[in-house]
C-alpha cells in the first residue's frame, strides 16, 4: 500500500511532464525567436515530427508489453531501401508492401523473442545489425534515387492547404492504435503483461501472442515511417532512418512511458515526439551547434528514466 | 545474560500482522530451535534479527544491551550472522573469496588481492568447523554440502568484527541435504556450540529436537511457549504449532455437499513432472479435496500442473471424461480451470489495472461484445460481483493495488466465476495473509461453490484449514501421493494423523 500511496505525486507528475515540457518548450522558443510561432515553421515542425511520432507509436506498444524495440530505425532505413527499388515495378502498391515486408519482419523478431527465450533488448540489437547490413548489401551501399514519386507524393500534399498529410496521417496512426486498445481487450492484456507477466499467463492471457503482436505492430510503423522518409527525401538510403532510434526512444521516455512495462500510452509518445522534434528544431534557433544534438537525446532519455522509473517493481537494476 | 533477547516485536505488512509482540530468549552457547507452521512469522523474525526487516515496534537485546539492528552488515557488527535458505555464494569465486567477500580487511592492499592472506584468513574460519575444505576451489566446484559449510564459515567472519561469541542463524539448512549429510551439518552445530550461540529453524521437527538445547514455538507471529528438547516428541511440538482445532461453523462445514458418486469431474492419472512423479487422483464435482504436504513435498507443482503452468513428462488429465491437453495456461482457462496463485501480488493481480481490469482478465469475453469491450456490460457484471462478495472498493475503476489484502483477493476469485463457466477451481493458499474475517467468507464462497457442482483442489494456508475445509484429503511426500484420508463433516481426522505421513 505505502508504494501506491507514494506513487501518487510521482506519477501526477510524470502524468503532466510531457505537455508541460511542450508548452515550456514552444514558449521559450517564441522568446528566443519570435518568427517561431508562424504558420511556415510551425508546418515545418510538424512535417519533421510525422515520421519520429510513427515510430515512437509503434515502439510504444513494444515497451508498455516490458520489452523494448531497437530494430526500428534500421527497420524504417531498410525499408526506404525497398521502397525505392520497387516504386518502379510496383508503383502504388509499393507502400502496402513495404508496410506489409517491415511487420513481417518485426513479428519474425517477436517470434525469436518469445519461442528462444531471448531478451527483446538483445533480439532486436541483433536485428538492428541486420538490418542495417542487408540494406547495405540491397541498396549497393548508396542512395537509390526515386524517379517517379507519385505513389507516395500524396503524403507531400496539405490538409485543407495548412495541414500536412503527413502529420496528419501519423495521427490517424496515433489515434487508430489508441482507441483500438480502448475499445478491446488488448488495453488489458497489453498493460498485464508489461505489468506482471507471470500474473498475465496465470489469468490465461494470451501473453506470446500479444508480444509477437506488439513487435509486428512496431515494425508496420518503421515501415509506414519509411514511406513517409522517402515522400519527402525523393529517395531510399541505407542510413536514412539511423538517426531517429535515439530520438524514438526519447519521445518514448519523454512522454512516462514506463520502461519497465505496464504503465503508459501512444498519446504520451506522441507528446514527447513532439517535444524532442522541438528540441531538434530549437536548438539552432537558440545557436547550439546541431552536432550537441546526441548529448541532449543521451541526457533526455537518461533524466526522464530516472524521473519516471518505478524503482519498487525493480529490486536489482541492471 | 543472555546472547541475544527480543521483548514484545511487532511487523505489520498491508493487511497482515506478520509478528504480534513476540519474545525470545537466546542463551548463550545454546542451541535454540524455532518452530511454527508457514506463515507464524519464522522468517520475518529472522529477518528481524539480521537487519533485513525493521520491526514496527519491540526491542532486540545484544548481550544485556538494547540495539537497532539496520542492516545486515550492522547485525554483523553487533555478531549476528544468517546463513541464508537460499545460498547467498557467488559461484564462480573460490571458497576463500566468498569467505572474506564484503570485508577483506587485510585480504586486500590497495586494492590488490593478496591470496596468501586471503586463504589463510579463509583457512582459519574453515579450521574453527573442521572442514576439509580447500580454500582456493572454486564454490561451484563443490556440493551442495560443501557450499553450505562455506556458508557457515562465511558467517563466523563476524567473530573477528564483533570481538564476541557470534551468534548464527541457520534457516532451512537441512531442506536439501542427504541424511548423511544432514549428519554431518548436525556434527558441525554441536561443534559451533562450543563457541558460538544457534538459532536453528526447520520443518522437520524431528530434526529439530535431534540437535537443540530449546526449541521455542511460534503460532500467529507470537512465541506460544517452549520445550526443553530432551524427552520431548514431535507431535507434542506440533500441537503447539497448530493450537486448538478451530470450530467447525468457521469452515462452514454445515454447508459441506454430499458427494454423490458419479463421473469424476477431474481425473489425474500416472502425471509426473519434474517435482512429482506418478501422481493419481478424482475430484468430483462439488467435492473439495486438499493437498497437504511440507515445503518441498511438490503440491504446489501439481497444482500448476494442472493448470498449465509447469511442464509435465507423463500421465494423463481428463475432465468430466474427456481427455484434455494442457500446454497453456490458455487452454486451461478454456477448459474451465481457475487458479488462484499463493503469490498474490506479484502472480494473482496486476496492480495497476483496476478492480474491473482484473476481474474479467481470464474471461474477456463476459465484458465484451464481439471484439469489443462492452463498458455497460462491464459495469453491471463487476458491479454485480462486488455486491455479491461484498468487496469494498471505492469503485470498480480503482486500482486494484489499493484495495486491502482481502478485497483483492476477493477480485482474484471472482476473476474465475465472473463468466460462469468453471468446472475446477485449484486454490493455492487462498487465506494467505487475509484476518479471520475475511477468510471465512472464501470459506463461505468455496462451499457456495461447490454446491453449485464447481470441484475444488485446495492447497491449504494450514494444515487445520484443509481439514476443516476438505472432503478428502491427499498427503503428498518427496513428489507422491503418499496417502489419501476422508475427511467427511463430523469425522474429521487431526492434523496430527496427517503430520505422520507427511514427514
Amino acid at each position: 500500500m505505502s508504494t501506491a500511496v507514494a506513487m501518487k505525486p510521482a506519477q501526477r507528475l510524470t502524468g503532466f511532464m510531457p505537455l508541460i515540457a511542450l508548452a515550456a518548450l514552444v514558449a521559450a522558443l517564441t522568446i528566443a525567436d519570435p518568427d517561431f510561432l508562424t504558420q511556415r515553421s510551425l508546418i515545418a515542425v510538424a512535417r519533421t515530427a510525422a515520421p519520429l511520432i510513427v515510430l515512437a507509436a509503434g515502439a510504444t506498444l513494444v515497451v508498455l508489453c516490458g520489452g523494448i524495440d531497437l530494430s526500428i530505425a534500421a527497420l524504417a532505413s531498410l525499408s526506404t531501401v525497398f521502397l525505392a527499388l520497387w516504386l518502379p515495378n510496383l508503383g502504388g502498391l509499393a507502400t502496402p508492401a513495404v508496410i506489409a515486408v517491415a511487420a513481417a519482419i518485426g513479428a519474425v523478431q517477436g517470434v525469436a523473442h518469445v519461442l528462444l527465450r531471448i531478451p527483446s533488448f538483445i533480439v532486436t540489437l541483433g536485428g538492428m545489425a541486420i538490418l542495417s547490413a542487408v540494406a547495405l548489401v540491397v541498396s549497393g551501399a548508396g542512395t537509390v534515387r526515386v524517379v517517379d514519386d507519385s505513389p507516395v507524393h500524396w503524403l507531400d500534399l496539405y490538409l485543407g492547404g495548412y495541414v500536412p498529410m503527413s502529420a496528419a496521417t501519423a495521427l490517424i496512426v496515433v489515434a487508430v492504435i489508441a482507441v483500438v486498445l480502448r475499445v478491446t481487450p488488448l488495453r488489458s492484456w497489453i498493460s498485464a503483461t508489461g505489468y506482471s507477466e507471470s500474473a498475465a499467463r496465470l489469468a490465461g492471457t494470451p501473453v506470446d501472442l500479444v508480444k509477437i503482436g506488439a513487435f509486428c505492430v512496431s515494425g508496420a510503423c518503421a515501415g509506414l515511417a519509411a514511406v513517409m522518409l522517402v515522400s519527402r527525401q525523393f529517395s531510399g538510403g541505407p542510413t536514412m532512418a539511423d538517426n531517429l532510434l535515439l530520438p524514438a526512444v526519447a519521445a518514448i521516455v519523454v512522454g512516462g512511458t514506463a520502461i519497465t512495462g505496464g504503465h503508459g500510452s501512444v498519446w504520451r509518445s506522441l507528446a514527447g515526439a513532439l517535444v524532442v522534434t522541438l528540441l531538434r528544431v530549437g536548438l539552432p534557433i537558440v545557436g547550439v551547434p546541431s552536432a550537441y544534438e546526441q548529448i541532449l537525446y543521451g541526457a533526455i532519455i537518461v533524466v526522464a528514466v530516472a524521473l519516471t522509473l518505478d524503482r519498487s517493481k525493480v529490486s536489482i537494476v541492471k | 545474560m543472555n546472547a541475544l533477547e527480543v521483548r514484545g516485536l511487532v511487523k505489520h505488512y498491508p493487511g497482515v500482522t506478520a509478528l504480534d509482540g513476540v519474545d525470545l530468549a537466546v542463551r548463550p552457547n545454546e542451541v535454540l530451535g524455532l518452530a511454527g507452521e508457514n506463515g507464524a512469522g519464522k522468517s520475518t523474525l529472522l529477518k528481524a534479527l539480521v537487519g533485513l526487516v525493521t520491526p514496527d515496534a519491540g526491542t532486540i537485546h545484544v548481550r544485556g544491551e538494547q540495539v537497532k539492528l539496520r542492516s545486515v552488515v550492522d547485525a554483523a557488527n553487533h555478531g549476528i550472522g544468517m546463513v541464508f535458505q537460499e545460498q547467498s555464494l557467488v559461484p564462480n569465486l573460490t571458497a576463500a573469496e566468498n569467505i572474506v567477500l564484503g570485508s577483506e580487511g587485510p585480504a586486500v592492499r590497495r586494492g590488490i588481492y593478496r591470496w596468501d592472506v586471503m586463504r589463510r584468513l579463509a583457512q582459519e574460519q574453515l579450521d574453527k568447523i573442521g572442514s576439509p575444505i580447500d580454500p582456493l576451489a572454486r564454490t561451484d566446484s563443490l556440493s551442495f554440502a560443501d557450499r553450505q559449510m562455506v556458508e557457515i564459515a562465511k558467517v563466523l567472519r563476524i567473530e573477528e568484527r564483533s570481538q564476541h561469541p557470534p551468534v548464527v542463524i541457520l534457516d532451512e539448512p537441512t531442506s536439501v541435504l542427504e541424511s548423511k549429510e544432514i549428519e554431518t551439518l548436525f556434527a558441525q552445530i554441536r561443534r559451533l556450540r562450543e563457541f558460538a550461540t544457534v538459532i536453528f529453524v526447520s520443518h522437520r521437527l524431528d530434526e529439530v529436537l535431534d540437535v537443540c538445547d530449546r526449541v521455542c514455538v511460534l503460532r500467529g507471529g507470537k512465541s506460544v511457549g517452549e520445550v526443553a528438547a530432551a524427552g520431548a516428541v514431535p507431535r507434542e511440538l506440533h500441537r503447539m504449532m497448530i493450537g486448538s482445532t478451530g470450530s467447525d461453523d468457521h469452515y462452514h462445514g454445515s454447508a459441506a455437499t454430499t458427494v454423490v458418486e458419479e463421473q469424476p469431474r477431474l481425473s489425474v492419472r500416472g502425471l509426473s513432472g519434474a517435482s512429482f512423479h506418478d501422481i493419481s487422483f478424482d475430484v468430483a464435482p462439488g467435492e473439495i479435496v486438499g493437498i497437504v504436504g511440507v515445503h518441498g513435498s511438490g503440491r504446489e507443482d501439481v497444482c500448476r500442473a494442472l493448470f498449465g503452468a509447469e511442464p509435465t513428462t507423463a500421465g494423463e488429465i481428463r475432465m468430466d471424461g474427456t481427455r484434455i491437453d494442457l500446454p497453456s495456461t490458455r487452454a486451461a482457462c478454456a477448459a474451465g480451470i481457475g487458479y488462484v496463485p499463493a503469490e498474490r501480488k506479484t502472480e494473482g493481480m496486476v496492480g495497476a489495472l483496476s478492480v474491473a481490469e482484473n476481474m474479467t482478465l481470464a474471461k474477456q469475453q463476459a465484458r465484451c461484445a464481439g471484439p469489443f469491450v462492452a463498458p455497460k456490460k462491464q459495469a453491471t457484471l463487476v458491479d454485480s460481483w462486488i455486491r455479491r462478495l461484498s468487496i469494498r472498493t471505492p469503485g470498480r475503476d480503482t486500482p486494484i493495488q489499493r484495495l486491502s489484502g482481502g478485497n483483492q483477493q476477493k477480485v482474484i476469485l471472482a476473476r474465475w466465476l465472473v463468466a460462469g463457466d468453471i468446472r475446477l477451481l485449484l486454490l493455492d493458499h487462498p487465506t494467505r495473509g487475509l484476518d479471520v474475517g475475511v477468510r471465512s467468507e472464501v470459506y463461505r464462497l468455496m462451499r457456495e461453490l461447490a454446491a453449485t457442482g464447481v470441484a475444488t483442489v485446495l492447497l491449504g494456508d494450514s494444515l487445520e484449514e484443509a481439514v476443516g475445509m476438505a472432503d478428502r484429503i491427499l498427503v503428498m511426500n518427496d513428489g507422491r501421493v503418499a496417502t489419501e484420508v476422508p475427511c467427511p463433516t463430523g469425522a474429521k481426522p487431526t492434523p496430527l494423523d496427517l503430520v505422520k505421513e507427511m514427514v
